[in-house]
C-alpha cells in the first residue's frame, strides 16, 4: 500500500475511535447529536459524491433514497416488529436495489447524462414521495417510532445514534478513499471526463456506473434508517423535502466533489454553519450570511475547498518532475496475433447507409490504408469496429472471436485499439494517468505499479517521456495526436485503428510519426490507418482500400489501386479518367 | 417628618409596616434569572405562524418580569431557532437541557416538533407544556401538558361541536363533502369528521385528500362544485382556504355552508370569499373570553406589537391564545409549589385545574388530555365571532344562515 | 366515472395552471439552454417580482399592469448585475447551481426581513372573475397567465429564429469557439439574454402576486416542477417550455379530477421519466 495509503487506513480509524471515545466518556447530549447530524450529513454528502462527484452523473435523487430507507426502518420496526439494528442493512439493500433497478434502465441510453440525469432522479424522488404518501406505507398521518426499542451501545439514545452515525460516516468516508483509489475509482474518474473513450479502452462503464449508484444509494439508506429512529416521526413533507437532495450537492461542490474528503470538509462546514445563528434576533439574517459566505467559497475556489487547500500545498512543497529518457529497445511486444475481419457490413444513421457491405482484412503485421473522399464511412467503420456503434447487418472478427454484439469495453480488452481524429484525452488526468488507464483496462490485468511502468514506457516510445506530468489542456496538437497514440498502444492492442493521426502536423513530425507506425508494425500489431495525406499512404501501407459513400470500390497494392478509374473518378471527377 | 413624628410608635410602625409591604409587593424581581428554554420556527414554512408564538411568549416573559418575575426571580426566555425542521429541534432541545441548561422547558410549535422536544423532554424528565399539537394519541410522555385542548379524541370531539352548531340551525345540513390537506393533524380530523358525519346520518357526498403544498386548485374545485354538498369541510391549513374559495368562485359555486380547520385567520376573515366561513376557536376578542385571566392584558399589547411586526392579522386568537396559556399554566405550577422541580411541578399539575386565558383546563385524561374547549366561530363583517356554543356566543351572534 | 363538465373543467383549469408552469419555465429554459447557467435565483426572483407587486399594490395601489411596468425594467437590470458576476468569475454550470443557490437563500432571507414569514394575499376585486364558455368556466386572470406565456413563448422564439442577436445566442451555445471566429460577441448577447431572463421572472411574479399565496418559503415549492417543465419542453425552446407547462398543467389536473388528487405529482414526473427514456433525438 503506498503511503499515503497506510497514513489513512491508520488514520481513519483512529479519529473514529477517539470520537467514539468521547462519547463513552460522556458528551453532554447535545453535542451528540449535533455530531450525530454532521456525521448524518457526512455519510450523505460522501456516498452522493462516488456516482455523482467522481463519474459526474449528478444525482438530484439521494433525498429519495434516504427516504427509502427512512420508511424501509420504519416500515419494518412498526408493522412487522423487526429490531431496528435488523432494519438497518435491509433499509441500506432495498434503497440501493432502488438505484440499480434506475440505473439498470437509464444508463444505457447514452442521451441521458448530464443534466438530464439530474432531472430523471429528481422526478424519482416525487414519484417515490407520492407512492408512500398515498399508500400503507404511511397514507399521510405519519409513523409514529417512539415505541420502538433501541439497543443501548451506550447509556443514551443519543449516544447510541452517535455511534450509529459515528460508525456509518467512518465507513463512508474510508469507502470513498477506497474507491477513489482503486480500478472503480479510476474508471468512475475516467467516465466523468469522457465516457465513450473510457469504455472504448476498456473501461466497463455500465458495470462501474451501476456498482457506484448502487453504493451510494445504499449507504444512503442506511443513513436514513438511522435517521428515522433520530426524528422519530416520520412524515412524508419532512423526509422527501428539497433538502436532502439540494444539500448534499452544495455540501459535495463546496469540499470538492472528486476528492474522497472533500464531501466530507464541506458536510461538517455547512451543517455546522446551520447552527451558528439559531439564536432568536439572527435567524433569518444568519442564513443570509451562510449563503454569502458559500457564494463567495464557490467564486474563488470552483473545485471546491479541498482541492484548493492541496494544490496550495502542494505549490508550497514541489514534487520533482519525472523525466523519462526514450528506451535503447523498444518495449516488450504484445499479445499473440489475430487477424481482423470486416464480413459484410452494413450500418445506417436514420435515412443514410453510412456502410454498404464492407469486407476487408487486416493481417497480423500489416498496415492497411483506408482511403475515400469525405463522408465515405471511414471513421464510421471504425466506430462499428471498435464498438462504438453496433453493426446493423455482417460480422466483424478478431481471429477466432467475433466482435460485433459485444459492448465496447470488452472489445477493447480482446485487443482492439483506436485512436481519435481530434484528440479526446481525459482533461482532468496527467498524461501518464491517461495512458496508465489504458494500460490498466487493456487485456490481463495489471497492478497499478505495473500499469504506471508501463505507461512510462509508451510515453518515452512515442517521445513524450518529458511530458508526463503535463495536463492534456498543457500539450500542443502534436504532442496531444501522440498522446493518443501512446494511450492506444499502452491497451496491448493486436489491432490499432489509426484515424488521421497526422493531419495537422507539420513535416517533421509526420516523418517521425511515420517512423513509430513501423515500429508498432515490426511487432506483430496490424494497423488499420485512415488517411489523406497520400504521400504517407503511399509510403506505408501494404495494401489499400478505396470507400466511397459506404462501399468499398478498390483494394489492392496502393499504387495500382489509386490509379483504377473508379478512384480517380471519385476523388477528381470524370473528365480526369484517362 | 413633622408629623410623622407626631405619630407616635404606633403610626411609625404602621408606615414601617406600609412601607415594608410595598417594597415587597412592587419590588422588582432580583436574584439570579430563571430561564426557560424552548425553539420555534423562526424560519422555514412555519415560520408565519411561528411568529404568533413568539409574540405571545415575549409578551408573558415581560409582563412577568414587570410584576414578581417567577418566585420573586427574573424570568429569562432562551429562544432558539429550529428552522422549522424536527431533528434540529430534537438537538437544540438537548443543547438546552445539557449545555445551557436551562431551569424550565416551553415547547416549539406544531405536532412534529413537539413530538421530538417530548422525547427530549422524557429522557430528562422535565415538564413540557406546548400550545400546537394535534394528535392526542401519539403525546405518551406523562411530563408534558397540552394547551391546545383538543381533548383525548379530536377526530369525535372536533367534528361533533361542529355537527352540532349546525344541527342546531333551522335547516341543518343533509349531505356533506369534506376535502382535506394530507397534513397529518388535519388528515386525522376530517377522517374522524367523515365517521362522525355517517354516524349522523349525513351522506358523505365526496371525501378527498390533497398533498399538503398543492398549487392548483381548479380539479378540486370542480370536484366540490359537483358534489353539489350542503356542507363543505374544508381540512385546510394555512391559506389553502382561500385558494379553495377562490377557485370555487371563479366556477361561480360558493358551498351553502364551509367549515375551515386550521386556516390562517387573518386572510379569511379578510377575503371577500370568506363571508360566513366557519372554524374553531378557543379565543376571540369578544366576551366572555375577555374576562378570562390575563384577557385584558394580552389583547392590546397583542395588537400593539403584532402591528409593530408587521403582522397582517395583529388579534389574539388560537395560536396566541393558546400560547399564552402554556405559559400561565407553568406560572400556576411554578408559584403554587414554589418549587421549580419537574416532577413536583408535573405532579401538581396532573392534579390541578387551572385557570387560563383560554378557560379552564384539566390534564387528567388520557395522555393527560382533559376537556375539548373547542369552540365554532364565524366570519360575520370581516371579522371572527364565536357562535356556539351559546354561552360562549359574542352577544347577539348567531350561526348564519339560521 | 366524473362527469364530462368535471373532465372538461380539469382540463381547461390545467391548461391554465400549465400558463403558470410555462411563464417561470421560459426564463429558466432560456438562460439553461443558452448561457450553460442553471439558475435556482429565478424562483427566488420571481417571488420578489410577486411581492413587489403586492407591495405596490396594496401600500401604494398601484394596479398590477403599472407595477409590472416598473419591475420588468428594474429586473433587467438585475440580471445584468448577475451576469457581470457569472462572466467575471467564469462560473461552471455546477458552480452555478450553488451560487444562484445562495442567492436564492438571500433573497429569502430579505424578503422575509421585510414581509416577515406570515402569509400574504393580494386580494383584488378581479381575483374570482371568469368567462363563461358552454358549461365551462375560464378563469380571466390564469387566461390573461397563460396568454401571456404563449404570447411570451412566440416572441422568443421568434427572437431567437429571426433576429441576429437570437442566431448569435444559439450559435455561442452550441460552439462558443466558432461562433466568436464569425464574429459573435458572446458577452454583449450573454447580458442580454440574463437580463431577459430576469424581466422574464419579473413577469411570472407579477401572476404568481396574483393568483397564488405568497410565504418566503414558496420559493421552493415550485422547483420541482418547473424543472421538470424545462426539460420536458427542451432548452432553449420557447414554444417547448410552453406546450410542456400545459401538458404537465393538464395531466395534475385530470389526475386530481379522475383519482385521489394527492396522485397528481405521481403522474407528472412519471410522465417526464417515459418522455425522457423514450423520446428519440437530442433535447
Amino acid at each position: 500500500m503506498s503511503a499515503s495509503g497506510i497514513r489513512v487506513a491508520l488514520g481513519l480509524p483512529a479519529a473514529g475511535l477517539a470520537l467514539a471515545a468521547l462519547a463513552v466518556a460522556g458528551l453532554p447530549a447535545f453535542y451528540e447529536s449535533f455530531l450525530y447530524l454532521i456525521f448524518s450529513w457526512v455519510a450523505l454528502a460522501t456516498s452522493w459524491s462516488f456516482l455523482s462527484g467522481y463519474a459526474g452523473y449528478f444525482s438530484f435523487g439521494h433525498g429519495a433514497f434516504f427516504g427509502a430507507g427512512m420508511y424501509t426502518t420504519a416500515a419494518l420496526t412498526t408493522m412487522f416488529e423487526l429490531p431496528f439494528l435488523a432494519t438497518l442493512p435491509l433499509a441500506g439493500a432495498l434503497a440501493a436495489a432502488l438505484a440499480a433497478g434506475i440505473g439498470a434502465v437509464v444508463f444505457r441510453v447514452r442521451r441521458l447524462r448530464g443534466e438530464l440525469f439530474g432531472l430523471l432522479t429528481l422526478a424519482v424522488g416525487f414519484v417515490l414521495a407520492t407512492i408512500v404518501l398515498n399508500t400503507p406505507i404511511d397514507g399521510g398521518p405519519g409513523v409514529y417510532l417512539s415505541g420502538v426499542p433501541l439497543p443501548r451501545l451506550l447509556a443514551s439514545p443519543t449516544g447510541t445514534l452517535y455511534l450509529l452515525g459515528l460508525g456509518l460516516a467512518v465507513a463512508t468516508v474510508g469507502t470513498a478513499y477506497a474507491i477513489s483509489h482503486s480500478r472503480l475509482g479510476l474508471g468512475l474518474y475516467a467516465i466523468h471526463d469522457d465516457e465513450d473513450v473510457a469504455e472504448l479502452k476498456g473501461v466497463p462503464t455500465l458495470a462501474y456506473k451501476l456498482m457506484a449508484f448502487a453504493l451510494s444509494a445504499g449507504i444512503a439508506g442506511v443513513a436514513g434508517g438511522i435517521h428515522a429512529m433520530y426524528v422519530s416521526y416520520v412524515t412524508v413533507g419532512e423526509t422527501f423535502s428539497i433538502t436532502v437532495p439540494l444539500y448534499v450537492v452544495l455540501m459535495s461542490v463546496l469540499g470538492g466533489a472528486r476528492h474522497w474528503l472533500g464531501p466530507a470538509v464541506g458536510a461538517t462546514l455547512i451543517a455546522s454553519s446551520l447552527y451558528v445563528f439559531t439564536g432568536g434576533q439572527q435567524a433569518v439574517l444568519g442564513r443570509a450570511l451562510v449563503a454569502l459566505v458559500l457564494i463567495l467559497v464557490i467564486l474563488l475556489l470552483p473545485e471546491g475547498i479541498v482541492p484548493a487547500a492541496l494544490a496550495r500545498w502542494r505549490r508550497w512543497r514541489p514534487r520533482p518532475v519525472e523525466v523519462l529518457a526514450p528506451p535503447a529497445v523498444a518495449p516488450a511486444a504484445v499479445a499473440p496475433a489475430g487477424a481482423l475481419g470486416c464480413h459484410d457490413v452494413w450500418r445506417a444513421f436514420g435515412g443514410i447507409q453510412a456502410l454498404r457491405g464492407v469486407s476487408l482484412s487486416v493481417e497480423p503485421g500489416e498496415i492497411l490504408g483506408l482511403v475515400g473522399p469525405n463522408g465515405s464511412g471511414k471513421t464510421t467503420l471504425i466506430n462499428v469496429i471498435s464498438g462504438y456503434y453496433p453493426a446493423d447487418r455482417g460480422r466483424v472478427t478478431l481471429g477466432a472471436e467475433t466482435l460485433t454484439a459485444r459492448p465496447a469495453h470488452e472489445i477493447a480488452r480482446l485487443g482492439v485499439g483506436r485512436t481519435h481524429q481530434i484528440p479526446r484525452p481525459f482533461a482532468h488526468f496527467t498524461a501518464l494517468d491517461n495512458v496508465a488507464l489504458a494500460a490498466t483496462f487493456g487485456p490481463g490485468r495489471v497492478s497499478p505499479r505495473q500499469a504506471r511502468a508501463e505507461a512510462r514506457e509508451w510515453l518515452a516510445f512515442t517521445g513524450l517521456g518529458r511530458r508526463a506530468a503535463a495536463r492534456p489542456d498543457e500539450l500542443n496538437l502534436h504532442e496531444r495526436k501522440f498522446l493518443e497514440l501512446a494511450r492506444a498502444l499502452a491497451g496491448r492492442p493486436r489491432v490499432i485503428l489509426l484515424d488521421e493521426v497526422l493531419s495537422g502536423l507539420n513535416p517533421a513530425e509526420v516523418a517521425s510519426a511515420i517512423r513509430l507506425i513501423q515500429q508498432i508494425r515490426e511487432r506483430g500489431v496490424a494497423i488499420l490507418f485512415v488517411e489523406h495525406l497520400m504521400r504517407a499512404v503511399l509510403e506505408l501501407s501494404d495494401r489499400v482500400v478505396v470507400l466511397n459513400e459506404g462501399e468499398v470500390i478498390a483494394a489492392g497494392a496502393p499504387r495500382e489501386a489509386m490509379r483504377a478509374p473508379r478512384v480517380v473518378e471519385v476523388y477528381l471527377g470524370k473528365a480526369h479518367v484517362a | 417628618m413633622l408629623t410623622l413624628w407626631r405619630l407616635g410608635s404606633r403610626g411609625a410602625l404602621a408606615w414601617l409596616l406600609l412601607a415594608a409591604f410595598t417594597a415587597t409587593a412592587v419590588a422588582a424581581p432580583a436574584g439570579p434569572p430563571v430561564r426557560i428554554g424552548s425553539t420555534l420556527a423562526l424560519t422555514g414554512p412555519l415560520a408565519p405562524t411561528a411568529l404568533l408564538h413568539k409574540i405571545a411568549g415575549e409578551i408573558y416573559v415581560e409582563e412577568l418580569n414587570k410584576a414578581n418575575g417567577l418566585l420573586g426571580r427574573p424570568v429569562q426566555w432562551v429562544l432558539l431557532d429550529d428552522q422549522s425542521k424536527p431533528d434540529v429541534a430534537r438537538s437544540l432541545y438537548e443543547k438546552l437541557i445539557t449545555v445551557d441548561k436551562v431551569d424550565l422547558l416551553m415547547g416549539p410549535y406544531a405536532t412534529s416538533g413537539i413530538l421530538a422536544a417530548m422525547g427530549v423532554a422524557q429522557r430528562y424528565q422535565k415538564v413540557l407544556p406546548h400550545h400546537s399539537f394535534g394528535m392526542p394519541h401519539l403525546a405518551k410522555y406523562e411530563g408534558h401538558f397540552p394547551t391546545a385542548p383538543f381533548g383525548p379524541q379530536p377526530n369525535v370531539t372536533v367534528p361533533t361541536t361542529v355537527f352540532d352548531a349546525l344541527a342546531a340551525t333551522a335547516n341543518p345540513p343533509k349531505s356533506v363533502a369534506i376535502v382535506t390537506s394530507k397534513f397529518p393533524s388535519a388528515q386525522f380530523l376530517s377522517a374522524g369528521a367523515r365517521d362522525v358525519a355517517a354516524k349522523r346520518g349525513l351522506n358523505v357526498a365526496l371525501y378527498l385528500e390533497y398533498e399538503f403544498g398543492t398549487r392548483d386548485w381548479g380539479a378540486l374545485a370542480a370536484r366540490v362544485k359537483d358534489a353539489q354538498a350542503d356542507f363543505l369541510w374544508i381540512g385546510s391549513l394555512g391559506l389553502d382556504s382561500n385558494q379553495l374559495l377562490e377557485a370555487m368562485k371563479k366556477l361561480d359555486y360558493t358551498p351553502p355552508r364551509h367549515f375551515h380547520l386550521f386556516p390562517a385567520p387573518g386572510p379569511l376573515a379578510l377575503a371577500p370569499d370568506g363571508k360566513l366561513a366557519l372554524a374553531t376557536t378557543v379565543f376571540e376578542e369578544h366576551p366572555p373570553f375577555t374576562k378570562n385571566p390575563g384577557a385584558a392584558r394580552l389583547v392590546p399589547l397583542f395588537r400593539e406589537r403584532a402591528t409593530r411586526a408587521n403582522v397582517p392579522y395583529p388579534y389574539v386568537d388560537t395560536q396566541a391564545g393558546g400560547s399564552f396559556a402554556a405559559w400561565q399554566i407553568l406560572e400556576a405550577a411554578v408559584t403554587a409549589t414554589k418549587s421549580l422541580d419537574d416532577k413536583v411541578l408535573g405532579q401538581w399539575l396532573r392534579q390541578n385545574r387551572v385557570p387560563t386565558i383560554i378557560g379552564t383546563l384539566r390534564f387528567d385524561g388520557p395522555n393527560n388530555y382533559g376537556d375539548d374547549l373547542f369552540k365554532v366561530k364565524q366570519v360575520h363583517d370581516g371579522k371572527w365571532v364565536v357562535v356556539w356554543p351559546r354561552e360562549f356566543a359574542a352577544p347577539g351572534a348567531r350561526l348564519l344562515p339560521p | 366515472m366524473p362527469s364530462l363538465t368535471l373532465l372538461g373543467q380539469a382540463v381547461v383549469s390545467g391548461l391554465l395552471a400549465g400558463g403558470i408552469y410555462a411563464l417561470l419555465a421560459l426564463g429558466l429554459s432560456l438562460s439553461w439552454g443558452l448561457l450553460r447557467l442553471v439558475n435556482l435565483a429565478h424562483f427566488a426572483l420571481a417571488l420578489l417580482g410577486a411581492y413587489l407587486t403586492y407591495q405596490l399594490g396594496t401600500a401604494l395601489h398601484v394596479p398590477p399592469w403599472a407595477a409590472a411596468l416598473a419591475i420588468v425594467p428594474a429586473f433587467f437590470l438585475l440580471g445584468l448585475a448577475f451576469h457581470a458576476v457569472f462572466a467575471y468569475f467564469r462560473v461552471s454550470e455546477f458552480g452555478s447551481l450553488l451560487v444562484t443557490f445562495g442567492v436564492a437563500v438571500i433573497l429569502e432571507s430579505l424578503i422575509q426581513w421585510f414581509w416577515t414569514a406570515d402569509y400574504r394575499r393580494y386580494e383584488t376585486a378581479y381575483a374570482t372573475a371568469s368567462a363563461r364558455v358552454g358549461p365551462l368556466y375560464v378563469p380571466t386572470l390564469e387566461l390573461l397567465a397563460c396568454l401571456t406565456a404563449a404570447g411570451l413563448a412566440l416572441a422568443t422564439w421568434a427572437w431567437l429564429r429571426f433576429t441576429y442577436v437570437g442566431k448569435a445566442l444559439r450559435a455561442s451555445a452550441e460552439d462558443p469557439v466558432i461562433a466568436a471566429a464569425f464574429g459573435v460577441n458572446h458577452r454583449r448577447q450573454a447580458f442580454l439574454l440574463s437580463g431577459v431572463s430576469a424581466a422574464y421572472a419579473g413577469i411570472a411574479g407579477a401572476f404568481i402576486a396574483l393568483i397564488s399565496t405568497l410565504a418566503p418559503s414558496q420559493i421552493w415549492a415550485w422547483v420541482g416542477v418547473v424543472f421538470a417543465v424545462v426539460i420536458i419542453g427542451g432548452l432553449a425552446n420557447p414554444i417547448g417550455a410552453l406546450l410542456a407547462g400545459l401538458l404537465v398543467g393538464v395531466s395534475e389536473s385530470v389526475t386530481m379530477a379522475v383519482v385521489a388528487p394527492a396522485w397528481a405529482p405521481l403522474v407528472s414526473f412519471s410522465l417526464l421519466i417515459l418522455i425522457l427514456i423514450l423520446r428519440p433525438g437530442r433535447v
